[in-house]
């Protein structure tokens, strides 16, 4: 039988520069709106503007961390907005009874880390689908929420907690700088050990990687324990910021967050993606609003082009996603 | 080619000078033949042949790169299944194409349902469908769901589904390779009563008896040529397994050096079964010795290795490796034992195709690289790739190549290369060659052979005779689930292992 050869190369035919431009976009699209809000808005490049979006951010990007594993390894968490919920109540409610605020944090983190150890189980092992599997869990989870704050806002009565948030190092706050750690420590997780290369295998070709001898199903559950334990590590920061834990069922934190893995890059077909990307994706996002903000656009349009932006985004990366196969 | 038989009308359908290739690969080749109306005609062959093929090309599901497809003496350009069906010509493929949640009736109906306004006419296609079954003596319910079915059922409302569309000539592709033997004897009682009824079937089928109990006529297919068309008649078990396998061996395969006859056993499988699968498999592999399971697709040969490997569960037997008990429980035991698997299908079951050969390699070993914590140091890691990447002799890429922009034959060198990151004790290959390049197909036999003379023990499983004859030391051909026996030195020839591999029909 005569087979030919499949050619060696085959990439995009345009060289180097090309793909530089291309695997590279949302650096360029997030450093081109810096360099125009810069140039446009008055209050934009001031320190005080700058360090409010990094502010804004942390919350985003502690979670979004965590759960571009997720994405990568071929699953979505929609619970995420359930898991912040009840970890900023489990908080509150901790740091008022304990006062101690380790115990508060732990409390956040270990209750949002078992709602992912439950979206990881059903997802693993149930087999059910994991964007229906974490959209049913969200509802409990919220249930969950309403019945241990007993429907009502918890206020945090230690003023002082809020320290653990607001407090500033070199003018930034804390919150800011627990982000940059988070991030950092999912960068290396995902791009310097063994588990992330799994992750990476287990979305990218799931029967390749049982048969290559890595615990699939493992793999599954532990992307969503660290995704709900970096999302209970922000909601309990967000109740150290506010000093509120407040049960509610409104889903606009997930898609926050998983518009700037999105955006970012990282492929929601599993496989593909980077902890940089969620990075640049989320100030991407952040610049845009922000820029609407200062100058002054009213903020009906803003959600027209922001949808449009994203749509955009995304095109443009399956674009040149499909010249590269 | 002759052309047996003296007084033939105009044939329903005749293909003339045919050629199909698929991305290089070769199917077809100036392929003629003639279907007369009326009659069963078979296409026979090996897996490959192009038998397939040809039958996808007179149902208008592939169209022909070259030639002319002839319906009663009238040039056609069948460009798809749809213009097809207006010529009255429709298909039975192996994989059904049935909606499952909805009745038998509704499946034979689609797309042309009794209307009456808006609304479907349900009377109507119920008459319809009850006409159609007792015309054709064809026993199923029109109203059960689809998905409740049994195959043969299943295959029924298809053919149903045909002759609704006033079908003139059924394709039917291995329509008896999921049936149980009793189905099969109904399925072909009926291809006879349609044949009867003056329609055309075209058979594609590799159970040899079965063909020479319903055809009026055989095409026997090899490599993409038709070696001739007869009378079924005129033929015998061993003339068409003859025709089918006809061909002389090419010196392409590294000397072989049997192990010496004290070489100790690696692998001893004793009454290993998967239940419906397969059943009482027993053989051994020795130290450095090249043993295939050979037999047709379907057989439970990948199934078998996939056991040994634990990919799938064994029901029953027990195994050693290494005079050791051995029962893997998943492929990470077997991995953990010593045992390495390149699977069948090297792109949806071996490879990451987004990323490196590097990370492609060494996937199943990083604990090899990896501090506690699991951070991977990078310099072992890729002098371990570059290490396999150069016994595979990986040629035109490096170990930074993304592995869709390899070749078919680097990307199989690239799976290998990950089983040699260590020094497995029994090396298991599905299809090892599979769609990879002449060039590559020798350096991968080389390896092979190369790595059974450094001790490891090489279970091949292959569906191309040559390479079953031309590499093994041992050969153990399976049929229907059990092995149907074995074959080495001078009695290993195609014909002997084809006589196994068609076993018994299913009568």
């Amino acid at each position: 039988m005569t087979l030919t050869n499949r050619s060696g190369q085959t990439t995009s035919g345009r060289g180097r520069g090309w793909s530089l431009l291309t695997d590279y976009g949302i650096i360029w699209a997030t450093l081109l709106i810096f360099l125009l809000l810069s140039l446009t808005a008055d209050n934009f490049f001031t320190p005080a503007n700058l360090r409010n979006i990094l502010d804004q951010q942390a919350f985003f990007l502690i979670a979004g961390s965590a759960v571009t594993l997720t994405l990568i390894s071929g699953n979505f968490d929609i619970s995420l907005s359930a898991c912040f919920i009840n970890a900023t109540i489990a908080t509150a409610l901790t740091m008022n009874a304990t006062g101690s605020w380790q115990l508060a944090l732990l409390a956040g983190i270990a209750v949002s880390a078992l709602c992912g150890a439950v979206n990881g189980a059903i997802v693993a092992w149930a087999r059910i689908n994991s964007f229906i599997a974490t959209l049913a869990t969200s509802f409990v989870f919220y249930g969950v929420a309403y019945l241990m704050s007993n429907r009502s806002i918890i206020r945090v009565t230690e003023i002082d907690f809020s320290n653990i948030a607001r407090g500033r190092i070199w003018g930034i706050t804390k919150a800011t700088w627990i982000a940059a750690a988070v991030v950092a420590v999912f960068w290396v997780l995902l791009s310097r050990t063994r588990f992330g290369r799994h992750v990476y295998a287990t979305g990218g070709n799931p029967e390749a990687a049982h048969l290559a001898g890595i615990r699939v199903k493992i793999v599954t559950l532990l992307t969503f324990v660290l995704t709900g334990a970096a999302t209970g590590l922000a909601g309990a920061l967000s109740a150290s910021r506010t000093l509120v834990g407040q049960p509610h069922d409104d889903f606009t934190f997930v898609f926050t967050v998983l518009t700037a893995v999105i955006v970012g890059g990282t492929s929601i077909a599993g496989g593909e993606g980077a902890i940089w990307r969620t990075l640049f994706g989320a100030f991407f996002i952040a610049l845009v609003i922000n820029g609407f903000n200062l100058l002054q656009i009213d903020p009906i349009i803003q959600r027209l082009i922001q949808g449009g932006v994203i749509v955009l985004a995304v095109a443009a990366d399956n674009w040149t996603r499909s010249r590269r196969i | 080619m002759d052309e047996a038989g003296g007084s033939l009308s105009v044939p329903h359908i005749e293909v003339r000078g045919v050629s199909k290739s698929f991305g290089g690969a070769v199917a077809l080749r100036a392929v003629n033949t003639a279907v007369q109306a009326g009659t069963v005609h078979a296409l026979v062959g090996e897996n490959g042949a192009g038998k397939s093929t040809l039958g996808k090309i007179m149902a208008g599901i592939l169209a022909p790169d070259e030639g002319q497809v002839e319906v009663y003496g009238r040039p056609v350009e069948l460009r798809s299944p749809r213009q097809a069906l207006e010529l009255g010509i429709t298909m039975v493929a192996q994989e059904l194409s049935l909606v499952p949640h909805r009745s038998a009736r509704d499946n034979v109906f689609l797309g042309m349902e009794s209307v009456r306004g808006p609304l479907v006419d349900e009377g109507r296609d119920r008459a319809r469908v009850v006409r159609l079954v007792e015309e054709y003596g064809i026993q199923v319910d029109p109203d059960q769901l689809v998905g409740r079915m049994s195959v043969a059922d299943q295959q029924k409302v298809e053919i149903l589904r045909s002759l609704a569309r006033d079908a003139q000539l059924i394709v039917m592709d291995e329509p008896t390779a999921r049936l149980s033997s009793a189905e099969a004897r109904g399925l072909r009682g009926m291809v006879r009563q349609l044949a009867d009824g003056g329609v055309t079937v075209v058979y594609v089928s590799h159970f040899l008896e079965e063909v020479l109990a319903i055809a009026d006529r055989v095409t026997i297919m090899r490599d993409g040529e038709v070696v001739r068309t007869s009378p079924a008649a005129d033929e015998t078990r061993s003339s068409l397994i003859e025709g089918i396998v006809g061909r002389k061996l090419e010196a392409v395969f590294p000397a072989r050096r049997p192990p010496p006859p004290e070489a100790p056993p690696v692998l001893e499988v004793e009454g290993l079964g998967r239940e419906g699968v397969f059943s009482e498999v027993d053989f051994t592999v020795r130290e450095g010795e090249i043993v295939t399971l050979a037999g047709l697709v379907g057989s439970g040969r990948s199934e078998t290795a996939r056991a040994i490997f634990g990919a799938d569960r064994a029901t029953a037997g027990r195994m050693t490796l290494d005079g050791a008990p051995y029962a893997p429980r998943s492929p990470r035991d077997a991995i953990r034992s010593g045992v390495a698997m390149v699977p069948e299908s090297r792109s949806a079951q071996g490879l990451l195709g987004r990323m490196t050969v590097r990370a492609n390699t060494t996937l199943a070993h990083l604990s090899l690289f990896a501090l506690p914590g699991g951070f991977l140091r990078s310099r072992p890691e890729t002098a371990a790739a570059e290490e396999a990447v150069r016994t595979v002799r990986l040629t035109g890429a490096t170990i930074h190549s993304v592995i869709t922009e390899l070749s078919g034959g680097n990307q199989q060198k690239t799976l290998f290369g990950r089983w040699l990151v260590s020094r497995p004790r029994l090396f298991i290959a599905d299809e090892p060659t599979r769609g990879v390049d002449v060039g590559a197909k020798r350096g991968i036999y080389d390896l092979l052979a190369a790595l059974a003379e450094a001790g490891m023990a090489v279970l091949i499983v292959s569906s191309e005779l040559e390479e079953v004859l031309g590499l093994s030391h041992r050969v153990l051909v399976m049929s229907n689930g059990r092995l149907a026996g074995e074959v080495a030195g001078a009695d290993a020839t195609e014909t002997s292992v084809m006589e196994l591999a068609f076993g018994e029909a299913k009568a």
